[in-house]
């Protein structure tokens, strides 16, 4: 579904991704993990268009996506969840919402969704109208991952979505990740700090180390590898 | 006697207030987009509102393919069509020089570009300024209708006070209120005004929820031109106005704008027609030189009181 091909990106001068190759098949859920400043990040906002490739290739559903123009990409069934929620704070929450079902697919869905959506985080209908900036980290965590389901995607990315949240919320927000992947059959893109519940959930992980990909395999093999034990798990 | 001519005095003033505060109003709305909705620091605006007066001037005086409409009519028509055309201007201006200061261009660097903005707006000011004296020249016009020097009369209300209602300013007032109405009910309920607050409000989510922001900055920013020149072609119809004359406004129209509160069009409307109704009502009192130095003071006493504007609301945690 999403292929990264030897995919580099630099800031300026500055290398912060060295030939990447990553894959993501139609209905697996794929984790990205690595520490601070690895380019998890990066590679999101590339596989976005937001950030420029130096070289490689992406193709989404066998289409190149360096020749669309970045906003395309939600046209095509790609939701990004970005690092931070970003949702829009001078609007409502229902408003936060439309704006994800832009997409003409969204829109055919609105009704559908909207409902699933509330069913997943019932108190985003109780917020509807209340402006987005002026909710709880949590909350706007969930607006943010409403407003992804809200395009009706194929593939989900979601960058660091624990981030700076509490550990309750955390995997609330953990649970509805898995409810999405596993009853709306949504293929899932996971950049995580939280490895061990990250991992879990997933079919496929990826450890991403200063710009490059170290090491890769299905979660039993990454649980088995040392290094992912010692630096990611705290185990021995 | 005293009595009837303080009251007569008070009323028209309160009428004029509220009559060219609505237009005020309006313009203030094209810079509540511009400023207030995109954070776009845009000082030409008030040269598009002169653009917007001579848009209108050409198209209703003279060999202009509104004079059929007759000297009742077609100054407003004028002052309406003075919109699509200084929208397509606007738009241009964004597309080959504002969209490189701008949007998602600047996003998350230091200024937010507002320093280019600065620079390129004042510029096009400049141009815009010359331009129009080398064009129109400098001689004072004005649209004229039959229905500026005409009046309404209410009253006698006391003793003899009566009220004049300006027909050019009623009429004009009416329309700047029908036209920032629809202009508000597009961006608060359709799909795109709701894009344009989102591209806004945060240009790299909006392009990951499949939306153009580039387009819709565009859009956004020749709207904010195109409804500026409709207010324009109103005021064209009771002032006279030469190359020079946003100079007046563009500081009318930014004090409106954060008066009212950034980032709200309704706020901006309010804004605008404070701003009208205080420069009007200070004549009471003030000699003329004076009127836009009210402005400021009850501008600064706002300001002071409530710094989020008049409708401000606050969309970030407390
Ligand atoms: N806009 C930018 N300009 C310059 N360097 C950047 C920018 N964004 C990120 N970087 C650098 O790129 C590297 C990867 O960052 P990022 O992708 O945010 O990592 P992660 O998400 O894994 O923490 C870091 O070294 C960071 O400093
Ligand atoms: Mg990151």
């Amino acid at each position: 579904m999403l292929e990264v091909t030897n995919l580099s990106v630099s800031y300026g001068g500055l290398r912060a991704l060295t030939d990447v190759t990553l894959s993501v098949k139609e209905g697996q859920f794929v984790t990205v993990v690595g520490p601070n400043g690895a380019g998890k990040t990066t590679l999101f906002k590339t596989i976005s268009g937001i950030v420029p490739a130096a070289s490689g290739q992406i193709t989404f559903m066998g289409e190149n996506l360096f020749g669309l123009h970045p906003a395309r990409r939600a046209h095509l069934g790609i939701a990004h969840v970005p690092e931070g929620r970003q949702v829009f704070k001078t609007l409502t929450v229902l408003e936060n919402l439309e704006m994800g079902a832009y997409p003409q697919a969204g829109q055919r869905a609105w009704h559908h969704t909207l409902d699933r959506i509330h069913t997943l985080f019932p108190i985003l209908a109780e917020r509807a109208t209340q402006l987005a900036g002026t909710l709880s980290g949590g909350e706007q965590q969930m607006v943010a991952i409403g407003r992804g389901l809200a395009c009706a995607p194929r593939l989900l990315m979601l960058d660091e979505p624990s981030m700076g949240l509490a550990p309750a919320v955390a995997d609330t927000i953990f649970e509805r990740v898995s409810q999405i992947h596993k009853e709306d059959g949504v293929t899932i893109l996971l950049v995580e700090q939280r490895v061990a519940e990250a991992l879990e959930l997933s079919d496929h992980g990826y450890v991403l180390e200063t710009g490059r990909m170290v090491l890769d395999g299905p979660y039993e093999t990454l649980l088995q590898d040392d290094r992912v034990r010692k630096s990611y798990l705290g185990l021995s | 006697m005293d009595l009837e001519v303080l009251i007569e005095n008070v009323l028209n003033a309160l009428a004029a207030g509220i009559t060219i505060g609505c237009i005020y109003g309006l313009m203030c709305i094209g810079l509540g987009l511009i400023f207030g909705i995109m954070k776009i620091v845009n000082f030409a605006q008030g040269e598009l509102l002169m653009l917007g007066m001579f848009s209108s001037l050409y198209l209703v005086t003279g060999g202009g393919i509104l004079a059929f409409m007759g000297p009742y009519i077609g100054p407003f028509v004028g002052a309406l069509l003075a919109g699509p055309i200084v929208f397509a201007g606007g738009c241009l201006l964004h597309k080959f020089l504002i969209a490189r200061v701008s949007g998602l261009r600047t996003a998350g660097s230091l200024d937010e570009g507002h320093f280019g903005q600065l620079i390129v707006t004042l510029g096009i000011s400049l141009i815009l300024q010359n331009g129009g004296l080398i064009l129109f020249g400098s001689s004072p016009m004005t649209v004229r209708t039959p229905l500026a020097s005409s009046a309404i009369e209410v009253g006698p209300i006391y003793g003899d006070a009566t009220v004049f209602l300006n027909k050019a300013r009623m009429i004009s007032c009416a329309i700047a209120i029908i036209v920032a109405v629809s202009l508000y009910l597009v961006l608060e309920y359709t799909r795109m005004g709701k894009a344009l607050r989102a591209a806004a409000d945060n240009p790299t989510a909006a392009t990951y929820m499949g939306i153009d922001t580039d387009k819709v900055y565009r859009l956004a920013f020749g709207l904010g031109c195109g409804i500026t020149a409709i207010a324009g072609g109103l005021m064209a119809t009771y002032l006279s106005f030469g190359p020079f004359v946003g100079l007046d406004y563009v500081i009318i129209m930014y004090s409106g704008v954060v008066l009212g509160g950034m980032g709200s069009i309704l706020g901006a409307f309010w804004g605008g027609l404070t701003v009208g109704f205080v420069q009007q009502c200070s004549a009471l009192i003030l000699p003329p030189q004076l009127q836009n130095a009210a402005i400021f003071v009850v501008f600064l006493l706002i300001v002071l009181l409530r710094p989020q504007g008049l409708f401000g609301r606050s969309a970030e945690r407390a």
